[in-house]
């Protein structure tokens, strides 16, 4: 049993122990930090297919930056305890039916997945060369430099812009 | 490794130098303004943004004797072509910055990110202009459109600058997604996004399986372009968007954003076409000339709020353009599409289109020129002539705010005058010499319906300009009328606009023979 194979494991268990604890705590804040540990252990699962960019961007963007955002959302509106589980109401019987739906439909799905490889990558080198950071890098600073350079002053032309938009009235 | 040389860099000076003078005028305002909200402190921001304008044109001037080539890897282009209009851009936005001056410090709401927005929209422009592979254009589209959405959107007095601001952003939203799903499409045809390299493999891609992936690829982003360049019917938010903007901003949109959003257009269409044959491009660009010449003039005729039939008139213009585009994709005369009608081109003058090209590219880039110098000195007197009381008030614009002008401020009449000559096509303005390139270029070319249609529509276009005239020099000016204050910045503006209108209407020659040079692409 080679060392990847326990830590998919771990990870695996993790993100599906977490990913219950965001669904099942009653605290909006616990839910949220579960959230959080979710798209960590999410995170490690990537590494372990080779996709380093997926997962450092996993961990700056969602558990960085849109966690932070959640939280401020859950803090500003300051739920009450008191939303109860039990009731049924129209939308949530609809809400169940969908999501029994769309699970079914994954299911399905997932069945009619090849069981061989389909071959995108030919070698496991081309597998370990594609996601990694260095990768990204090569891409975004060889082969497309001028667009990627221009994206940089869309984002200064955007922050200024926005910032121009949002001041009290000139 | 790719290795670049300083050459390769060449064509993006000019847009890199509006950059830096767009930064250096964001950094004075938080280190060099010493009082918060006053417009007292910041005279020397419109010097800098003139100062800047200027240096990155000379560039460009130099630029346009290079060799076409083209430059980084395939994004960009170095061409005459692109050159002039980074040059048209650069005197644009130099003119437009001094119009901003006098308007702002009048409403005291004078800015550096104002000055660095405009700057950071023409440097947009100049990059479009260069850009020779999609992902790289419609980055730089948006680096200009962001820009603008935001000028629109800066001096929200009243309810209608908001709404412009939100409909011109959602609208250009809206045609940018457009442009991106149909170069994603073609992108799906061709498996590149650089023009050189799909126009190679778009003849194999046209006739087989993925024909239906280039066509609606290619009709979607012409849409994206003509929402762009405001061409009927895709021109419903150019009014209020142009008349809720601030008049300097309508000025820069109404020059600079059509100039470079149309050289985008003919580089795009021109690399492309040879792999579709040109009826495609033909039709379409013939139909959208046919209904933005008629429509436009006919939808300024009853505008008696000067600003909104300028609007209008801008629409019209695009049309005029449209028709120099069309006849690059004139079929050549002979082989099919004989008759006379308005959208076939005839064999009357029998000659081949492709040896009339580069006539018609100095008649394209020569009416957009012309058109840019023209709006900006018409939009300018607009904005001279605006109150800052006046703003909640829905009479700013109307043409009685141009009766007496003559007497009372006889500079400004004859600006305004010489502007309206030169929109209606009359000489001995540039706005006639732009006009007679254009339709003898869709004569040479064989299209005598749609240019008999052009010659139409812009005679009944002069009842509406020669109105302001009318207004100007023949009727009294109301008693208790308003006085415009004067800023020596926008007398420049006024000035420079007009020298120009008249002198080139009087001497083309140095320009167009400088332009028998700039009609030189990269890719074709």
């Amino acid at each position: 049993m080679s060392a990847e194979f326990v830590l998919f494991w771990v990870f695996a268990i993790a993100t599906a122990m977490s990913a219950l604890g965001v669904i099942v705590t009653k605290n909006p804040i616990a839910s949220a930090m579960s959230l959080v540990a979710t798209f960590f252990f999410l995170a490690g699962i990537y590494v372990l297919l080779w996709a380093h960019t997926v997962a450092v961007l996993q961990v700056m963007v969602y558990a960085g930056a849109i966690m932070v955002l959640f939280l401020f959302v859950i803090m500003l509106l300051s739920l009450g305890e008191d939303t109860s589980m039990t009731k049924f109401s129209p939308t949530r019987i609809i809400g169940g039916v969908a999501t029994a739906g769309l699970l079914a439909a994954l299911v399905l799905a997932f069945r009619k997945l090849p069981e061989a490889s389909t071959g995108w990558a030919a070698s496991v080198d081309q597998l370990k060369a594609f996601g990694t950071l260095s990768q990204l890098g090569d891409v975004l600073y060889k082969q497309w430099l001028f667009p990627f350079e221009a994206v940089s002053l869309l984002l200064l032309v955007a922050i200024v812009g926005a910032v121009v938009v949002a001041k009290p009235r000139i | 490794m790719p290795s670049f040389s300083i050459q390769d860099f060449m064509p993006i000076f000019p847009a890199a130098i509006l950059a830096v003078g767009a930064m250096a005028l964001l950094l004075s305002e938080a280190f060099l303004v010493s009082v918060p909200h006053a417009s007292a402190s910041r005279g020397y921001q419109a010097v800098i943004g003139v100062i800047t304008a200027a240096f990155a044109g000379t560039v460009a001037f130099h630029n346009a004797f290079e060799d076409p080539r083209v430059v980084l890897q395939g994004f960009a282009v170095l061409d005459p072509f692109s050159s002039f209009v980074t040059v048209v851009v650069a005197v644009t936005v130099g003119l437009a910055v001094l119009l901003s001056a006098g308007f702002l410090k009048h409403r005291n709401a004078e800015r550096g990110e104002f000055y660095a927005l405009m700057l950071f929209a023409a440097a947009g422009m100049s990059l479009l202009a260069l850009s020779a592979e999609f992902i790289t254009l419609f980055v730089n589209l948006e680096v200009l459109s962001v820009a603008t959405y935001a000028l629109t959107a800066y001096l929200r007095r009243g309810t209608r600058p908001a709404e412009a601001g939100f409909k011109y952003f959602i609208l250009g939203a809206f045609s940018g997604a457009l442009l991106l799903y149909g170069a994603a499409l073609l992108y799906g045809a061709t498996g590149t996004t650089k023009l050189a390299g799909m126009a190679e493999v778009l003849r194999a891609a046209s006739s087989g399986d993925k024909a239906w992936l280039v066509y609606c690829g290619m009709v979607l982003v012409a849409t994206g372009f003509a929402f762009k360049v405001a061409a009927v019917p895709f021109h419903m938010w150019t009014p209020d968007v142009y008349e809720g903007a601030p008049t300097p901003v309508t000025a820069l949109m109404s020059a600079g954003v059509k100039a470079a959003a149309f050289v985008a257009l003919i580089r795009v269409f021109v690399a492309l076409a040879p792999g579709l044959g040109p009826q495609v491009p033909f039709v379409l660009f013939g139909g959208l000339a046919l209904l933005t010449m008629v429509a436009g003039n006919l939808m300024a005729l009853p505008q008696r709020n000067v600003k909104r039939m300028l609007a209008y008139s801008s629409v019209a213009h695009a049309g005029y353009v449209l028709l120099g585009v069309t006849a690059l994709f004139a079929p050549a005369a002979g082989t099919e599409g004989h008759g006379m009608g308005v959208l076939s081109a005839s064999p009357l003058l029998g000659q081949v289109p492709a040896s009339a090209h580069a006539d018609i590219y100095k008649a394209i880039l020569f009416y957009l020129l012309g058109y840019a110098v023209t709006t900006i000195g018409s939009f300018g007197v607009l904005a001279a002539l605006e109150r800052r009381e006046d703003e909640t008030r829905g009479t700013t614009w109307d043409l009685d705010r141009f009766a007496g002008l003559a007497h009372s401020k006889p500079g400004w009449a004859i600006a305004m005058a010489a502007c309206m000559l030169s929109l209606g096509g009359i000489p001995p303005t540039v706005g006639f010499m732009g006009k007679l390139l254009v339709f003898r270029a869709a004569v040479d070319a064989g299209l005598l319906g749609l240019a008999i249609v052009g010659v139409l529509t812009s005679a009944a276009a002069a009842y509406y300009y020669l109105r302001v005239v009318v207004y100007m020099f023949m009727r009294n000016a109301a008693e208790g009328a308003a006085v415009p204050e004067r800023h020596w910045q926008t007398d420049v503006a006024l000035a420079v606009a007009t020298a120009g209108v008249i002198l080139l209407g009087i001497l083309p020659g140095p320009v167009t023979a400088w332009l028998t040079q700039a009609t030189m692409l990269a890719l074709r």
